[in-house]
Order: structure tokens, then sequence, then C-alpha cells
């Protein structure tokens, strides 16, 4: 295998790694903005911009969470068939279905894409009371497509180290 | 290519992906957006990203991640050891009486958390070797966890509730609601089964021997405060929300602080627990998300090409079935696919095909929330796939083979079958609790 896959693979891995290190604990960031959002209610004014700041933590938490959880084995696959084959077709079979993988995270970054681009030309604003502009959380969301991107091709390098009995 | 042929190519290559071992989002995902760019061309690109904003909008989703870091919380700290212990000295005189209290004790576990994840692991890990050295039959003892901690989705909270409300745009507050009844009437019905069956059979759970029975009445009432904990995290994040002060997706907040801050107060939060907590909490919110995301992108191209349409017209009007006979045929089919599917992707595909056709046929979607997480239930326990028998088969120890799991779950499933049947007859099972409340 080419030096530069390998390392390839160590980089995309290790950076993933960070970012999911990371997103793992946007999960107290929740619990606070939602805590917060029940203080305020019961005892002061109600907080106009709890709502949404906590579905933009939900949504960074689980698209950059992504990548570090295939990194974890956490995906379900059905293993009726697939659990029975060898560890060598596995890795064929996945070098394979993986590319399929990356067409729909490539789909999913291209509407991702558009739909930011439109955000930032026209200063898109959520329809509610408190108007937060959207192309801050949609950048993020393409920045954790793309990693989920790299993430899926380290996987298909995988494979292919995996066939060739090389360890990675 | 007419439309049921694009409906039964979408479904045929998905399944084909699925049993070559793509991960479950990644095939349906794919065959979502594949069949939009086929269909529609470069309009259809954005039907992925749409749905990651459709889902990010959605509100109670937020309560998905909440309550899956509450049971990673109370199952890794392992807070919850002295309630077993209570329902050992209190239940454990009786014939099956540790089974029987297997199941209280699952009860209350299914109250404080929305999947069946963390009543498994309490029970496999520390019901299950008691039990087995007792003593009792060891297929009896499998399958009364596996039925026990599968009222994890039926007892409020139920994440399984939370995925139907958002699929079906129902409330989920008059669906957690309508579970509760229900969700008590199973365990009741488990409960006599074990008695019955014991009865018949002591040697299938003897009652505790004399020596093991006598425990002062003062340390059988200290005991009894290992209840206290449950019910002052039920009440913590129910009280608020009922009283209408807090909305569901604070309560389920307020309920993971609070499990939190008693591992803590009981010095169970170690940094090993805090470790896998949150990083399991991540790994399986990230499942879930990714599966949601990529099923509203295959239920937004399906409803584009009116396949729940033209299903519905081929039930009621060229084979002119009753309503009854069709939701009957639907959840035997239901329960059918349950048993070679995998749970998760089976959830978020089957409720967009038959919640339409449910609605269409003029039966109440809140009823049938609850049937559909009763028939969930089921498919969660039958072989060959089961999210329930993959976790027992990893926790249990070695003694217990995939057989004995296998046969363990039949009984319990003809009695949930019996549940599934009770509720669809007398749907006032389901509904009075939610009527009561909410007429007021």
């Amino acid at each position: 295998m080419p030096e530069f896959v390998l390392r390839y693979i160590r980089v995309v891995e290790a950076i993933n790694r960070r970012v999911g290190r990371f997103a793992m604990y946007l999960i107290f960031v929740l619990v606070g903005i939602l805590l917060w959002s029940s203080i305020s209610k019961t005892f002061l004014l109600p907080s106009l911009w709890t709502l949404e700041m906590a579905q933009f933590a939900m949504v960074a938490y689980y698209i950059l969470g992504g990548p570090y959880s295939i990194q974890l084995d956490a995906n379900v696959r059905m293993d009726l068939v697939y659990g029975s084959w060898s560890p060598r077709t596995k890795a064929w079979v996945d070098a394979f279905s993986v590319l399929f993988l990356i067409y729909f995270l490539g789909v999913l970054l291209y509407g991702g894409i558009a739909s930011t681009t439109y955000s930032l030309e026209y200063g898109e604003r959520s329809p509610t009371a408190w108007r937060p502009y959207l192309w801050p959380i949609k950048i993020v969301m393409c920045f954790g497509i793309v990693l989920m991107i790299l993430q899926a091709t380290a996987e298909f390098f995988k494979d292919i180290c995996r066939i060739r009995g090389v360890s990675f | 290519m007419s439309y049921e042929m694009i409906a039964l190519l979408m479904f045929s290559t998905m399944m084909l992906m699925l049993m070559t071992g793509q991960r479950v989002f990644g095939a349906i995902g794919f065959v979502g957006v594949a069949a939009a760019m086929l269909l529609w061309g470069t309009g259809g690109s954005d039907i992925g990203f749409s749905a990651a904003m459709k889902l990010m909008k959605w509100y109670p989703l937020l309560t998905l991640p909440m309550f899956i870091f509450m049971g990673y919380v109370l199952s890794e700290s392992k807070i919850a050891d002295d309630l077993y212990r209570m329902f050992h000295v209190w239940m454990g005189p009786v014939r099956g009486g540790l089974a029987i209290g297997t199941i209280g004790l699952m009860v209350l576990i299914s109250a404080m958390n929305g999947l069946s994840v963390a009543g498994m692991a309490i029970g496999a890990t520390i019901a299950l070797p008691e039990l087995l050295r007792r003593g009792y039959d060891k297929i009896m003892v499998t399958g009364v966890i596996q039925a026990g901690s599968s009222l994890g989705i039926l007892v409020p909270p139920s994440v399984v509730l939370v995925l139907y409300a958002m699929i079906a745009r129902q409330p989920v507050g008059q669906l957690w609601l309508a579970g509760v009844m229900p969700g008590l009437m199973m365990a009741g019905l488990f409960i006599v089964y074990i008695v019955v069956r014991c009865w018949l059979q002591p040697h299938l759970g003897p009652a505790l021997p004399v020596e093991e029975r006598q425990v002062p009445l003062a340390e059988k009432l200290r005991l009894l405060r290992a209840g206290i904990l449950p019910l002052a995290i039920f009440a913590a994040m129910m009280v608020p929300f009922v009283n209408g002060w807090t909305s569901l997706v604070e309560s389920s907040a307020i309920g993971a602080m609070t499990a939190f801050l008693a591992a803590v107060f009981k010095r169970r939060m170690t940094r090993e627990v805090f470790e896998t907590s949150v990083r399991q909490t991540l790994a399986i919110s990230c499942m879930f998300m990714w599966i949601i995301l990529a099923a509203l992108g295959f239920g937004a191209v399906f409803d584009g090409l009116g396949a729940v349409r033209a299903i519905d017209s081929l039930f009621t009007q060229q084979l002119g079935l009753d309503p009854w006979v069709i939701l009957i045929l639907m959840q035997l089919s239901f329960i059918l696919m349950g048993t070679f599917l995998d749970d998760t992707a089976m959830l978020v595909i089957v409720a967009p095909l038959y919640v339409p056709l449910v609605q269409a046929l003029g039966f109440d979607l809140i009823w049938y929330g609850v049937l559909y997480t009763i028939t969930t239930q089921i498919a969660y326990m039958t072989p060959p796939f089961g999210y329930n028998l993959f976790l027992m088969r990893a926790m249990a120890p070695p003694e217990i083979t995939l057989r004995d799991i296998y046969r363990s779950i039949i009984p319990f499933a003809f009695v949930m079958v019996l549940a599934l049947a009770l509720v669809m007859a007398f749907p006032q099972i389901a509904l009075w609790l939610p009527n009561l409340v909410y007429s007021k």
C-alpha cells in the first residue's frame, strides 16, 4: 500500500476522533440550554432563544459526531447473511457498498452547499420570534458531512488494506 | 415505468443492500436520494439535505439523546442495584417470586428511561445471576428479563413513541399517557403467567429457602427506600410536564440531570462510568439520528410517488376488505417483518407506510401508536432479528446459549400478542388516561 494512503487513514481518523470527542460533550450544552429554558419559563420571563439554540446544538451533536460513531462501529447492520461471511469476504463487499454510502453523502453535501449559499446570499433567517440567521448552522452541517465523506473514504481504504492483508 | 414498479424497485434495492451488510442509514439514504435523482433529476438533489433541516425543526426529537443518556447513566452507574435487593427480599418467599420481582423492577426502570437497553443491562447483570443461583429455570429467567425490559418502550418516557409521534404528527404527551395502562396491563399479564406456570411446575421458580427469608423487618423497611429513587426521577420529569410548567423536551433534560446528579451523590459517577455513558450516548444517538435523517428523505420520495394512496385503494376498493380485517392484517405483517428485518429500520420504514393508511381507514392515531409500540416490542424479541436478543446474547453468562434465548421468548411473545389483542378489542385501555388528563 502506498505510504500516503496509510497516512490519509491515520490523519482522517485522528481528526474525526477529536471532532467526535468534542461533539460528545455537547450533550451537556444541550441539557444546560433546556434547563435554563425551564427555569426561565417558570420563574422569569421565558427566553426566546432556547428552543432554536437547543435544536442547533442537537444538529451539531449528531452531524459532527457521525464520523466518530462510524469509528466506534455503532451503526447497525443486518447480520443475517453478512455476519456469517469471512473477514475477507466482508472487506470485499464493504469496499463496494461503501461507495453507495459516499454517493448518498455526496448528494447530501450537494444539497447542503446549495442551501447554504442561498442562506448566505439572502441572509435567510428562521421565521420565529428570535429570528436567528440560518447560515452558521448550515455551514456546521456541511462541514460535518464533509468529515463524514472523509471517514467513508478512509473506510474504503481500510477495506482495501484488509483485502491486501496490509495492517493500518 | 409505473409508480408501483418504482416503489417495488426501491424496496428490493434496499433489501439487497441491507442483506449485504450496508449500514442501515446508508442503505435507506442511498435508495432515497438515488430514486429522487432518477425521478426528478437535479431538482431532486436537495431532498437529502431538506430532510436534515426537517429533522432539526422537529422539536420533540431532542428528547432522544436525553433519554439515551439517562438510560446509560442508570445502567452504567448501577444506581438501580438497590432496587433489585428490595424486590429480592420482599418477593423472595413466594413461588416464582424473584421472577415476579424482576418484572416489578423492569416496570420501575422503564419509568426512568425510554429504551429497553437499561432494563436489559440491569436485568442481565444483576437479576440473572442471582435468579440462576437460587435454582430458577434458566429459560424462564431469560424470558422474564427480555419481556420485562421491552416494557421500556411502552411505559413513558418512550423513545419509540417519540419516533411514532414524529411520523404520525400526533402529540407525544398524549401518546405517552396512552402507553401507561397497556404497559401496566402487560406487566400484570406477565406476572399472571409466571404465577400460573410456577404453581403448575414449582421447580421452575422455587421460593427462597427459610434461612434466606429471615430478614428483620427494620431491614426490610430500610430496603423500601430504594424505591424512592425511581419515583423521584419519574416525578421530577412528569410533575412539571403534566402541570404544564415545562414542555416535554425540558422535562427530559430535567430527568437526565436528575439521574446524573443521583449517580454523583451516590458516588457512582466514576471516570470510567462517565466516559462510557457519554460516549455510548453519542454513538447510539448518532445511529438513530442518521437513520431518521435517511428515512425522512426516503419517505419524502415515497410520498411523492403516491404509493400510500395506491395501497389504500387496493385494499379498500379493489379487495373490498373491512377496516378491521385490514388492521389485523397490518399487525400480522408487521410482526412477520419484525422477525427478519432490523428493528430500528423497520420502525422508520413501516410507520410512514401504515400510519396514513390507518388514518384513511378512520382509526384513532393515538390508539394505533400503542398497537404499533406493542408490535415493535414483539419484533424486538422475535428471532432471528431482535434488538433484545442481541443484547441478551452479549450480556448473558456463557451457560445460556442462543437456543435457550430463542426458546425463552416463545411464551412471553404469546402473552404480548394477547395484550395486543386486548388493546385492539378495548381501545379504552389505552385512551382512558389521555382523555382523562387532556379533557380537564
